[in-house]
């Protein structure tokens, strides 16, 4: 059976390289962006199951990325957690119809959170 | 390095947070290192890391730990400028540069980028204070780092404008550009002269460029920025020294 494919998109290479082991770990396949053009790109050529996406990112904010995701019936689909500094300021409510299917405070997350979180979106 | 066709040069020219909001910058940009620090941390806790893994992890925190540090001395030398007097002195800018460049080399290997001087064997002395002066270029540096796509080399540039009145010291990255949406904002706030929560980077709360236009206005300075189509310039213009002149 082949792993299931995971997108990091995040800017901090230290943090999503971080992302990236945990995930490994947990038998995931994973790519990493650093931003959200890079993103789009990736998303057309790796075809992820999951997307895990930071808010504030170089170039542009997670939103201009979720707009475009939305704009196809294909992407628009895909489960997206939210990891971020700025949870405390957003409401999952909110965001529900840009895809966004959880979000992870990244100022008290664990490293277990990560995988619950992707197994809680692809089950 | 001044602006050429297709990009846009601004000077930031006024006060670029209000008292309250600087707090609530410091706060926000604290978070990033110490949430990185914490789960680097809480990494290492896995008994499963080799000891390889686990020293490059514990670098990560050293090196993470020293920027979140920088961040608050800078935010407290900024607070208590108005109780000092500082020293303006000659000084030699591609001296200064390759002093930070040593200071900063450590970080920029473990991030895999580099960092070099762009200038002629014999710039200018620029009048300035060596500490501050050395705070806003390793200020302008650690934001570059951010934002350099990989395998490109940041660039501290010096060069002469102004009729050889003005060192321009900028720090040149090539990177994503500062967008227009923010751009426009930038200068909105630049006119309104209200620059609450001013940034020119989606995830900055602009307090390090709060800071660094406080410690060019301390030696009649002025920071600014040039956007480019690959990247952008951060820079700082001094007044040039009249030694030369003197003699």
């Amino acid at each position: 059976m082949n792993a299931q494919k995971i997108l990091i998109v995040e800017d901090d290479e230290w943090v999503s390289e971080q992302y990236s082991r945990l995930l490994q770990k947990a038998n995931y396949s994973v790519k990493i962006t650093h931003n959200a053009l890079d993103a789009i790109q990736s998303i057309d050529e790796y075809n992820p199951d999951a997307i895990i996406l930071d808010m504030l990112l170089t170039g542009s904010t997670a939103l201009a990325l979720l707009h475009e995701l939305q704009s196809y019936g294909d992407t628009g689909v895909i489960p997206i957690i939210l990891c971020t500094n700025l949870a405390d300021e957003l409401k999952l409510e909110n965001l529900k119809s840009y895809g966004i299917k959880k979000i992870i405070d990244k100022t008290r997350m664990k490293p277990d959170d990560l995988v619950l979180a992707i197994r809680s979106v692809l089950s | 390095m001044s602006a050429t066709i297709g990009e846009h040069e601004q000077y930031l020219d006024g006060p670029l947070v209000d008292g309250l909001s600087s707090f609530v910058a410091a706060a926000h940009e604290l978070k990033s290192p110490l949430a990185l620090i914490r789960q680097l941390s809480l990494t290492l806790e896995d008994s499963d890391i080799e000891l390889t893994e686990q020293k490059r992890l514990l670098r990560q925190i050293s090196l993470t730990s020293e920027r979140a540090l920088r961040l608050t001395s800078d935010l407290t030398r900024s607070i208590r400028l108005s109780d000092a007097l500082f020293v303006l002195e000659p000084i030699n800018p591609k001296q200064l540069c390759e002093d930070i460049i040593y200071e900063l080399g450590p970080l920029f290997n473990a991030y895999n980028r580099d960092i070099k001087i762009t200038s002629q064997k014999h710039p200018l002395l620029l009048i300035a204070n060596r500490d501050l002066l050395r705070r806003i270029i390793v200020n302008f540096s650690d934001n570059a780092l951010r934002y350099a796509e990989s395998n490109t080399a940041v660039e501290i540039n010096i060069n002469t404008i102004d009729a050889g009145n003005t060192v321009r010291l900028g720090v040149r990255d090539y990177g994503p550009s500062v967008s227009v949406d923010v751009l426009d904002s930038l200068s909105t706030k630049l006119l309104e002269k209200s620059f609450a929560n001013i940034s020119a980077r989606p995830q900055s709360s602009g307090l390090g460029l709060y800071i660094a236009s406080q410690f060019a206005d301390c030696m009649n300075g002025k920071i600014g920025f040039i956007r480019h189509k690959n990247g952008s310039t951060f820079y700082v213009d001094l007044q040039a020294s009249r030694q030369l002149s003197l003699i």
